[in-house]
């Protein structure tokens, strides 16, 4: 039954976003369309999560020939690399047609073209079905944000679709210089990244196609100094697609990495690893700063959101087993609890018409369930033990101190600017003394604590009890970190430098 | 009989040409059955292009013709586009001339003898022949372009058009004759033998090939040779535009491919040249286009910027195993998303073409849905972003120049659609992020409508047709 899983997954939300623009449905029958899709999508999903063995390869493998003279493939597979990825994109998009009920039918169909363009991003095992999905998702971004933005949505706009399309067409001429090497060196035509893992690259060249894919992928997370796009773009959205851009389309940037470039460019990234994890930090800890002052709070959410990614990136490029591990459950991790606090804001701004910090106060006293709610989403995304946020970051930073105890100590350093600008946040919205409007704050409906319910626990039950997660990832971080061969890992345990003047000597 | 089926496309055409030639002269039919008439006649040659089978080459009539024309998959492809287009485009003045009442019957019949040009010009193996049907088509669009006589910017443009017209087909010959008199032959695989056996850089060749280069590229609409295009699409009546924009640059693309894919030494000699040509015309068209408020001055200038893109794919062609897959492909995808986009302009624009410019298209969205989700697909196609057929037609052309070993030529061919992102997201944000200005009242046939939307159809049909290389 569960052989067509993904395809499901993928055009059951793609389908029927089409049909919601194409027939006149009202708004809330859109709604409870998305609704019951992204239902069916979640319990998809979920059956995965429990049927998945965790071996290290591929499962639920469906492939088909689609191009056989270029050898590009309709392919697609889960491993640990992107079960979390794919879990948080299936589960948390249900709670978007919960908390925003009044939209019109485009808002509800955008919405579902996007969660079907992600799970196709994050399926794809063949470069060119995976680039096509990767466009395919900036698409309805582009008309969330264009239609349904704040008052500053056109530059917000043109920004964030100009930047990835940039980055998305250099890394296209990168996936057709890997797929035409690779076409030199065995003399066929593949896109498969399980085959492509195979080649060796060396060379100028590689370097440049290697950049071409680090820029793609930098925009979409975004690493420092690639993220100016973001503050307006996530602020200027509606508050459900900055939810999806923050939670998992920024996850697909850093997915990205671990599946396309760490097998096919290990050596570059070795050459590069440095400077990417100093990007990494450097991206944290400017962001974090940048969020203490902000006074908008979604935008200072953005920001926070932005140098989270920063260490989830690290977490990539330590290139060691515990980061790695840690990078793809703090991808999970992070998607719940910004994805939650992102959604906490919309409905914020719903009761009060605002978002400035300064506006609110009190809310604790009006508001207790929601204010428990976001606390421990806060926490969690501030990296509190007990809660999923701690687990991931743990052992990031342990993965950075193997790999360079100076990043590390940098990583560890720029968490703790996480914790102020997240708590003096919070004591200046939910406690202090009550605003003007914040008498009247509604708490959470029934309903709206149910829809909130499951993710609050996941993110406590992901805090205490890591280890179902983790034995999943694991076995393939292993077998990824493993392929990487030996020559690299030598290098990177010596230093950057050396290999690069050995490479450059070759040269 | 094989010989005489690969030629039925052309005879049904000119025939179909030379009937509503007649009934115009008896003034005995309508306008309307006069389209109806050309659409059945483009139908019929299509579906009759469709089942005639081809295989890598067939030379037809070589005993009658000497060898002057031949079919392969590739012409076949590119006649089944000219086909498609001049289909399309019957389709679409059906519904343009209801508005726009300057047209006679001869319309239709000047049409499909253009497109008898172009169809010629794709078999055509050898030099004077391919002037031949270049003659024959650009008379035809000479006069289709400068169809609206009370209109002073048509008059302009065919004015322009046709003297700097005469100049390349003047330069055509030139060419010829030069080339005539190195090789002795004007057959494109004597060319190709001489250039094999002899030196490509002889003072005669060199100079011959740069004369016919400079013609067709001319006709292509490629740099330093564009100057005319924008101003001529903008006098031209729309789907005429469209007609021209599609079917003529398939028409000069295939007959070009075939002329250098013949001639490896000439290919290589000439490789320099062309690689700068496409990157100055890719460039130089996005300049242009970006400066435009015009929309179909934007659009002419977007044709040269996709002319580029096919001369990368020239650049690339392999002379060796020569299936011209990647420049047919890409002519396709172009075509149905620019007739699309000229469809859609030629009903939308109103009466006197009075709805042109970005700003007139403002909130498009919320009066007309589905007319703006479809011009919202032809202009993603165009920009290359998937599903579309415009991204995988980028996508061959690409991956045809690195693997001939252009990287330079691909990035540049990448920069290039980052900045054609511009003027076409520009459409989209008119039409869905402004408020409506506009009543958009249009009184179109339904053949505007479906055509437009067939081509919607098509554009993503094509996107996942997968291609031989």
């Amino acid at each position: 039954m569960f052989e067509y899983a993904l395809s499901v997954m993928i055009f059951l939300p793609i389908l029927a976003g089409l049909a919601l623009f194409l027939f006149p449905f009202s708004g809330g029958a859109s709604r409870i369309t998305g609704f019951i899709v992204s239902i069916v999508v979640l319990f998809l999903g979920i059956e995965l999560f429990l049927g998945f063995s965790g071996t290290g390869a591929m499962e639920y493998v469906e492939s088909r020939a689609w191009i056989e003279s270029l050898g590009i493939r309709y392919s697609l597979g889960v491993d640990g690399i992107s079960l979390l990825v794919l879990m948080a994109g299936s589960i948390l998009f249900p709670m978007v047609f919960t908390v925003f009920t009044t939209r019109t039918k485009g808002y509800y169909a955008n919405l579902l073209i996007i969660q079907g363009a992600m799970i196709g991003a994050i399926c794809a095992t063949d470069m060119v079905l995976f680039y096509i999905f990767w466009e395919i998702m900036l698409l309805p971004v582009f008309f969330m944000i264009g239609i349904y933005g704040g008052p500053n949505r056109l530059p917000a706009t043109l920004k964030i679709t100009l930047y990835t399309i940039s980055g998305s067409l250099l890394m296209l001429a990168g996936i057709v210089y890997v797929a035409v090497s690779y076409h030199d060196q065995f003399g066929k035509w593949t896109f498969d990244i399980v085959e492509l893992s195979n080649l060796q690259l060396g060379g100028g060249m590689a370097v440049l196609a290697f950049f071409m894919f680090m820029i793609a992928f930098a925009i979409k997370i975004p690493l420092f100094p690639f993220h100016t796009w973001l503050p307006d773009a996530y602020t200027e959205a509606p508050s459900s697609t900055t939810f999806v851009l923050s939670a998992i389309m920024a996850k697909i940037g850093v997915y990205g990495v671990i599946r396309f470039v760490v097998p096919v460019f290990e050596i570059e990234l070795a050459r590069f690893a440095i400077l990417l994890s100093l990007a990494g930090v450097v991206g944290m800890m400017y962001c974090g700063l940048a969020a203490i002052a902000q006074k908008d709070m979604k935008r200072m959410l953005a920001f926070s959101s932005a140098s989270h990614m920063g260490i989830i990136a690290l977490g990539v490029f330590c290139m060691n087993v515990q980061a790695l591990t840690g990078c793809l459950f703090q991808i999970a991790a992070h998607a719940t609890s910004t994805g939650v606090l992102f959604l906490f804001i919309g409905l914020m701004e719903e009761r009060m018409q605002t978002r400035n910090i300064a506006d609110f106060g009190g809310i604790a006293y009006r508001a207790p369930i929601f204010a428990t709610f976001f606390a421990i989403a806060m926490l969690a995304s501030v990296g509190l033990p007990g809660t999923s946020g701690f687990i991931g970051e743990f052992l990031i930073i342990l993965g950075a101190i193997k790999f360079s105890g100076f990043i590390g100590f940098l990583a560890g350093t720029s968490l703790i600017v996480g914790v102020c600008y997240m708590l003096w946040m919070f004591q200046r919205v939910f406690f202090e003394k009550p605003g003007e409007g914040t008498e009247k704050f509604k708490d959470l409906t029934i309903p709206e604590a149910l829809t909130f319910l499951p993710v609050i626990l996941l993110i406590i039950g992901m805090g205490i009890f890591p280890q179902p997660f983790l034995k999943k990832i694991e076995p393939t971080a292993q077998l990824h970190i493993a392929e990487v061969s030996v020559m690299t890992k030598t290098v990177l345990a010596d230093n950057a430098l050396p290999i690069a003047l050995d490479t450059l000597q070759k040269n | 009989m094989n010989d005489f089926l690969s030629l039925l496309p052309l005879l049904i055409i000119s025939s179909g040409a030379i009937i509503l030639m007649l009934l115009a002269a008896f003034e005995k039919s309508r306008l309307e059955t006069a389209s109806y008439l050309s659409m059945g006649f483009f139908a019929v040659a299509f579906f009759v292009q469709l089942l005639v089978g081809c295989g890598p080459t067939i030379v037809i009539f070589n005993n009658v013709f000497n060898g002057m024309l031949a079919a392969s998959n590739f012409t076949q492809a590119a006649s089944l586009i000219i086909l498609a287009c001049g289909f399309f485009t019957a389709m679409t003045t059906h519904s343009y001339f209801k508005v726009n009442h300057f047209s006679s019957l001869e319309f239709y019949a000047i049409m499909m003898f253009g497109a008898c040009g172009m169809l010629l010009l794709t078999l055509s193996q050898e030099l004077i022949t391919s002037f031949i049907a270049l003659e024959i088509m650009s008379l035809a669009i000479y006069v289709l372009v400068g169809y609206n006589r009370s209109n002073v910017k048509a008059a302009e443009a065919v004015l322009k058009y046709l003297m700097l017209g005469a100049f390349a087909g003047a330069f055509f010959t030139m060419g010829t004759a030069l080339i005539y008199g190195g090789v002795k032959s004007t057959k494109f695989v004597e060319i190709g033998a001489f250039c094999a056996a002899n030196s490509a850089t002889a003072p005669l060749i060199l100079g011959g090939t740069f004369f016919i280069f400079v013609a067709l590229l001319f006709k292509a609409a490629a740099f330093p040779f564009h100057a005319w295009v924008v101003d001529v699409y903008d006098g031209a009546s729309t789907p005429v535009t469209g007609f021209m924009a599609t079917a003529l640059k398939t028409a000069i693309f295939t007959v070009f491919a075939n002329f250098l894919a013949q001639n490896s030494g000439l290919h290589g000699s000439w490789v320099t040249f062309l690689f700068y040509i496409s990157v100055l015309t890719m460039f130089g068209g996005n300049l242009i286009a970006i400066g435009q408020s015009n929309l179909k001055r934007m659009l002419a200038a977007s044709g040269i910027v996709h002319s580029g893109y096919l001369l990368i794919a020239l650049v690339a062609i392999s002379t060796e195993h020569f299936t011209g897959s990647v420049i047919a492909y890409y002519l396709a995808a172009y075509a149905a998303g620019t007739l699309g986009m000229f469809a859609a302009l030629a009903y939308l624009g109103g009466e006197g073409e009075k709805r042109c410019t970005f700003d007139d298209f403002k909130g498009l969205a919320k009066v007309r849905p589905y007319s703006a989700a479809a011009i919202t697909v032809f202009l993603l196609s165009m920009a290359g972003i998937p599903p579309t057929a415009g991204f995988m037609g980028k996508f061959y052309v690409i991956t045809s120049a690195i693997a001939a070993d252009h990287m330079a030529l691909a990035i540049l061919g990448i920069v290039s659609s980052i900045l054609s992102m511009w003027y076409y997201l520009r459409l989209i944000i008119n039409m869905y992020f402004h408020k409506t200005e506009d009543t958009f009242e249009t009184k179109e046939s339904v053949f505007a409508t479906a055509c437009t939307f067939i081509l919607v159809f098509c554009v993503f049909a094509i996107g996942i047709y997968p291609i031989v290389i």
